[in-house]
């Protein structure tokens, strides 16, 4: 009874706070970022701009080799601009390219220079070979320009017969892999929907401090516990909305909501906690902003590693994010390893209980007159 | 009701001690002034009283509950009103006492009927966010009467407050004492302590020096003089008069058979002027 006082005290609070729509609105505006500026998997289509200077003949077989990967085997007559003037252009898009098939070597120039990519000039030199010059930005890595080299002096026929006699087989066959939008979902509702709780939570406690609140709650007949879950619950509720925000609207019921809401709640209760305990040491939030700060950065470091699989280290698995990031992974892949969020939930719930204790000893140590 | 003895605390834990070697006992029923100036040691000894601050060294026995061990049922018998008003700004003042009155195991009283009594009438529903410093001090000492408690711990409870509303509190406290309610005061207005309180201690850095009722300390410390203005061939003439000295005694009689007399009084000694008697020291 007591606690459920202080929890509808924490909801009213709450809903007449900032904190409570600051996290609701982070959590569209992420949405929003989801479905309008993520696409659903990342373009790697390059665009290139090239002049054929050669006898029309020649040019024709170049092209119509382009054509055969167009998509409609059709190219489309443009126009496009560059420092300021407009050249007419023959457009072929394929599956990895745009290519823009201009006819004069300052047009590709130019567009090279305005549009910051690749432009190239194939043309017969004095003894009626192919000769190849290419506008590069400067940028390009060794390895490209080197790649470059060895395509003009390897026979393309050669390179394409080793290509096709290479056989690629997949070792996993029942891995279904997630598209760019839903791979990005990890590392946001790991933040806004759990990680967020510690800063609201500290930033609570620090309005409470302010009012002197958790004193006069000190002197009544229920103990500092139900007011830190009180707390708590408020924190764990706006954190599981927010996390739906995200992630309902994307996934719609493809997952399995009971270890989503299990992860959500183990992980906030965690999160939370941290909060709390960083709040007993500190009375306001520009004192403990340093903490806040190192730890928000430390947490932050695993989805660095999330999105560079190359880059995965053994210290890097002991921040408690990384396996939150891991677990909100398997629970939206489609085979994802159910035993993970589990063991991870557990995990989170156990050292989210510890520290609880650990806050609750403090706070009845530190209520000061 | 409260029960003190060997007392001791050290913020730094150190001996550098903000309370030391403080005894006293408040009876049941009593209203006992807890007095002295700023950083004397009050608002520690009220902390370790109400549970606020962890008991070091000493016994100390509140309501019947060893504070060693606090039971959270102890704060069933005991109401706080403190300095510095802290309510929830976020909350209507009906809201405020109304999630209080739920964190007690006892019957509690009508928030209404609180927020009425401290002069809050029609301020029920407007947001604490909104009251001036006085209606939130208000609201902070009806709040500390909502679990009806037999033990009432009051720090300053009329700082800040207008004549009528001061008048009012006092009120409340000398009709609450009425009931049977046991009254910690600590303040540092005199006159406040005069009026109401049954017993005083003066505490000055950290030490008891004295506890005795005011009228005690009245006789004790007061000069015994009568002040008298009376007029005299168109003038007005002022004396004292020892009331212990027969020669003085004596021309005072024929004073007031013979003269217009305009004022008279006694010359008491005022709480304050005792305090700064006994500990040398003012209460600014």
């Amino acid at each position: 009874m007591k606690l459920l006082s202080s929890f509808k005290k924490e909801l009213i609070l709450a809903s007449r706070g900032f904190y409570f729509y600051v996290e609701l609105v982070f959590a569209l505006v992420l949405l929003a970022v989801l479905l309008f500026a993520i696409p659903q998997n990342f373009s790697s289509t390059s665009t290139e701009y090239l002049f054929f200077n050669l006898p029309q003949e020649g040019k024709e077989i170049f092209i119509n080799n382009i054509l055969k990967d167009d998509l409609d085997t059709k190219s489309e007559m443009v126009e496009v601009e560059a420092s300021g003037k407009t050249f007419n252009a023959e457009l072929i898009v394929t599956d990895e390219s745009e290519i823009y098939i201009v006819d004069s070597e300052e047009a590709v120039r130019a567009l090279a220079d305005s549009e910051k990519v690749i432009g190239a000039v194939i043309e017969l030199d004095d003894n009626n070979q192919l000769h190849y010059k290419y506008y590069l930005q400067g940028y390009e890595s060794t390895r490209l320009k080197n790649l470059i080299s060895i395509l003009q002096n390897e026979s393309t026929d050669v390179l394409e017969e080793r290509f096709e006699n290479q056989d690629v087989r997949p070792l996993s066959t029942d891995y279904e892999p997630l598209t760019d939008r839903e791979n990005t979902i990890p590392p946001l509702i790991a933040f806004s929907g759990s990680l967020m709780g510690m800063f609201i939570m500290a930033s609570y406690i620090f309005l409470d401090k302010k009012e002197g609140v958790i004193e006069a709650y000190a002197v009544t007949a229920s103990s500092v516990w139900r007011y830190l879950m009180s707390k708590i619950f408020v924190v764990l509720l706006t954190s599981v909305v927010s996390g739906l925000i995200i992630i309902m609207p994307v996934m719609g019921f493809r997952i399995n909501y009971g270890l989503l809401l299990l992860l959500l709640l183990t992980t906030g209760f965690f999160a939370s906690s941290l909060g709390l305990l960083i709040a007993s040491f500190y009375d306001n939030l520009v004192k403990a902003f340093g903490v806040i700060y190192l730890l928000v950065f430390l947490l932050m470091v695993p989805s660095i590693a999330y999105f560079i699989p190359g880059w995965d280290p053994v210290w890097i698995k002991i921040i408690p994010s990384y396996p939150l990031l891991q677990g909100f992974k398997e629970i939206i892949l489609p085979n994802g390893d159910i035993a993970y969020p589990l063991i991870t939930s557990a995990g989170f719930l156990a050292v989210g209980i510890i520290l609880f204790a650990i806050t609750n000893i403090r706070f009845k140590k530190t209520l000061s007159v | 009701m409260i029960k003190v003895e060997g007392l001791y605390h050290s913020y730094l834990k150190n001996d550098n001690f903000a309370v030391r070697d403080v005894n006293f006992e408040v009876a049941e029923g009593e209203i006992f002034g807890f007095l002295g100036p700023s950083g004397a040691g009050k608002s520690t000894t009220q902390g370790i009283l109400t549970g606020l601050l962890q008991l070091q060294k000493g016994n100390v026995s509140v309501a019947g509950y060893d504070i060693k061990n606090i039971s959270r049922k102890m704060f069933n018998k005991i109401g706080m009103s403190f300095e510095q008003s802290n309510v929830y700004s976020k909350m209507t003042a009906k809201e405020n006492l109304s999630f209080y009155s739920k964190l007690f195991d006892v019957e509690t009283r009508d928030p209404i009927e609180l927020i009425e009594l401290v002069g809050l009438k029609g301020k029920e529903n407007i947001r604490t966010g909104e009251f001036s410093k006085g209606m939130k001090h208000r609201l902070t000492f009806a709040r500390s009467m909502i679990n009806n408690p037999s033990m009432w711990f009051l720090d300053e409870p009329t700082t800040g407050l207008d004549p009528a509303i001061t008048a009012t509190i006092k009120d409340i406290i000398k009709e609450q004492n009425n009931k049977g309610v046991t009254v910690f005061l600590t303040t540092h207005n005199m006159f406040i302590a005069d009026e109401l309180c049954n017993r005083v201690g003066f505490i000055v850095d950290g030490v008891i020096k004295l506890i005795d009722s005011p009228k005690k300390l009245k006789l004790q410390y007061g000069e015994k003089l009568v002040e008298v203005e009376y007029a005299q061939n168109g003038n007005i003439k002022k004396e004292s008069f020892s009331t212990i000295m027969q020669e003085d005694k004596d021309l005072l009689n024929q004073i007031i058979a013979d003269k217009e007399i305009l004022t008279m009084h006694t010359k008491e000694a005022t709480l304050e002027e005792i305090f700064i008697k006994v500990t040398g020291r003012g209460l600014a």
